[in-house]
């Protein structure tokens, strides 16, 4: 009787594993800079949170077999789901990449932000702060060619 | 003899010429990145930590970097392992280290934030560094280093959400408890302005714990029924009896014109390809001289293509396609980062995309958030095997206590 118990108990044990394993939102991803290629195996969509508990969660689909998500430099946490099954907890993390580029030509010259952040430049002159400008991702401004410009990250 | 010492001559004005021909046409351009633009870490007296930054030679040029550090406040030691970087053109980025130690014994540490910078400078390199006037560039790496405070503190910002008219918008308070206690209950009441400082709205998110350290995002839903503009929001967060107000600027419907799709029929690599971008006026005015611009990046983020739509006029809540024709003469096959930029006046509305391009086909991924999933409602695995746990022990209970019994009565 104990036997059967116990035989039982390890047939339930095995089925759930194997439909666990078989049922299991499965992904593969890369990270790229701020892009994230998802390839699904068996996901219906990916849900992302900057919370480790998923309050505020947001959803990208599969619409076909790989997805492409960008995200904002910082923390996230995301699962895999399907209609079955909900995955582990994963964590990503997104560096930021503050970047300043000053193209001159004969005339005057532009400072652009190629990073991914807002960034506050400051502009110096023989050490002294003279002048600040704010510039979002991709953002360009004219300026004076000359002085040291120093670029860092906002918010 | 005299003709070939004339024509060595010669050459060597001819180099000089083209090399100043060169250097006034093309424009110089200096660039530098540095990753991550910030480390937050939480103070701990005595720790020592190693930290990694990235330097990033954006242009892949012959640059000499400079690097030095610098601290607002003495609130530890910050040691930089090289104070000079040399790159080549073939390299792409070099990643350094630095240490911050906190001293073991410094209890009068001000709580709160201290800052600490990593500064890369890029040194001109055709000139005397004495004699060079023209603007150089500099880029920060900071260290934020949080003490935590003895009581109750916390640290809160505000995201807005599809703030668009007659939807609903989402406002999020993320909240990072910065004090060395727990907060029990925590909330948010946003007070919503227009610019003249008339209150429009007022809402409430919902309520939640925090745990010493935890960052927790307090929500609520908001109907907009407010024009389009920019609004400013004053934000209440109330901690356990304590409060604490900020304010920041949203706007509403800031996306008048949005991008609906892109189509690209019969492409073939090498020729011309026809991009069809679908756009949707959602103002209730019309918008004239409306254009698409197309930007793809190759693998070193560098413009590879740069393509202009001809310019429609839309009128009021209606949609549009747009035709943009892209030469792909010299394109290799590959996946490409690229930005759609649809421009009206001084606006614009863009989407991040991926360009998939193969001998004859051209695929194009939006990248970007789904506001509802379409699927993922199954059971979330912990709880599924908290189940079978709690199953299994049950079982096993039930089967020692029936047998305890059989064994009893025999």
């Amino acid at each position: 009787m104990k036997n059967k118990i116990i035989i039982g108990e390890l047939v339930f044990l095995i089925l759930i594993i194997t439909a666990i394993y078989v049922f299991y939102p499965k992904v593969d991803y890369d990270i790229n800079g701020e892009v994230i290629r998802f390839n699904s195996i068996n996901s219906d969509v990916v849900i992302f949170s900057e919370s480790p508990d998923f309050s505020n969660p947001r959803y990208i689909n599969f619409e076909n077999e790989e997805t492409y998500v960008r995200l904002d430099p910082g923390k996230y946490y995301w699962k895999a789901a399907n209609n079955f099954v909900k995955g582990f907890k994963n964590e990503i993390e997104i560096d930021s990449e503050v970047g300043l580029e000053i193209d001159k030509d004969s005339e005057d010259a532009e400072i652009k932000n190629i990073g991914n952040v807002k960034i506050n430049i400051t502009k110096t002159d023989d050490g002294i702060t003279i002048g600040h400008i704010i510039l979002d991702p991709s953002e360009s401004e004219k300026i004076e060619d000359k002085g040291e410009y120093i670029g860092r990250q906002v918010e | 003899m005299i003709s070939r010492y004339k024509n060595k001559h010669s050459n060597k004005y001819l180099k000089f010429a083209l090399v100043l021909i060169i250097g006034l046409i093309l424009p110089a351009i200096s660039s530098l990145g540095i990753s991550p633009g910030r480390t937050s870490i939480d103070y701990d007296p005595g720790m020592e930590k190693d930290i990694e930054i990235t330097i990033i030679n954006n242009e892949h040029k012959n640059i000499e970097v400079r690097l030095y550090s610098t601290l607002h406040d003495e609130f530890g030691t910050l040691t930089l392992f090289e104070d000079s970087l040399e790159f080549f053109p073939s390299e792409d980025r070099k990643t350094i280290k630095y240490k911050i130690e906190f001293p073991g014994n410094q209890t009068d540490l001000e709580p709160g934030l201290h800052i600490g910078e990593i500064v890369a400078v890029q040194i001109p390199k055709f000139a005397e560094k004495d004699t060079f006037i023209g603007a150089t560039v500099a880029v920060v790496s900071q260290l934020y280093v949080y003490v935590p405070c003895p009581g109750k503190c916390i640290e809160a910002g505000l995201e807005v959400l599809d703030a668009e008219t007659n939807s609903t918008a989402t406002f999020i308070v993320p909240v990072i408890n910065r004090g060395k206690v727990g907060i029990g209950d925590a909330r948010a009441i946003i007070d919503i302005f227009n610019l003249d400082f008339e209150k429009k709205a007022t809402i409430q998110t919902d309520s939640l714990s925090i745990e010493p350290g935890a960052r927790a995002e307090l929500s609520a839903k908001w109907d907009v029924n407010l024009n389009a503009g920019n609004y400013l929001a004053k934000i209440t967060v109330i901690y356990d009896g304590e409060s604490t107000s900020f304010e920041k600027e949203f706007s509403v419907g800031d996306k008048l014109l949005s991008i609906e799709s892109i189509f690209v029929n019969n492409f073939q690599l090498g020729e011309i390809a026809k991009l069809q971008i679908l756009v949707e006026n959602r103002w209730n005015q019309d918008l004239d001289d409306v254009f698409a611009n197309l930007i793809v990046f190759n693998d070193r983020d560098q413009v590879m293509t740069d393509i202009k739509s001809s310019n429609e006029d839309i009128p009021a809540l209606s949609k549009k396609t747009l035709i943009a024709y892209w030469d792909t003469v010299g394109v290799e096959e590959g996946e490409y980062d690229g930005k759609l930029l649809v421009k009206y006046g001084k606006k614009s509305s863009d989407k991040n995309l991926i360009l998939k391009i193969s001998e004859n086909s051209l695929d194009i991924f939006g990248v970007g958030y789904a506001i509802q999933p379409k699927g993922g409602r199954g059971f979330d695995v912990t709880t599924i095997l908290l189940v079978v746990i709690i199953l299994l022990i049950v079982i096993n209970i039930s089967w020692f206590i029936f047998f305890r019994r059989l064994k009893g009565k025999k």
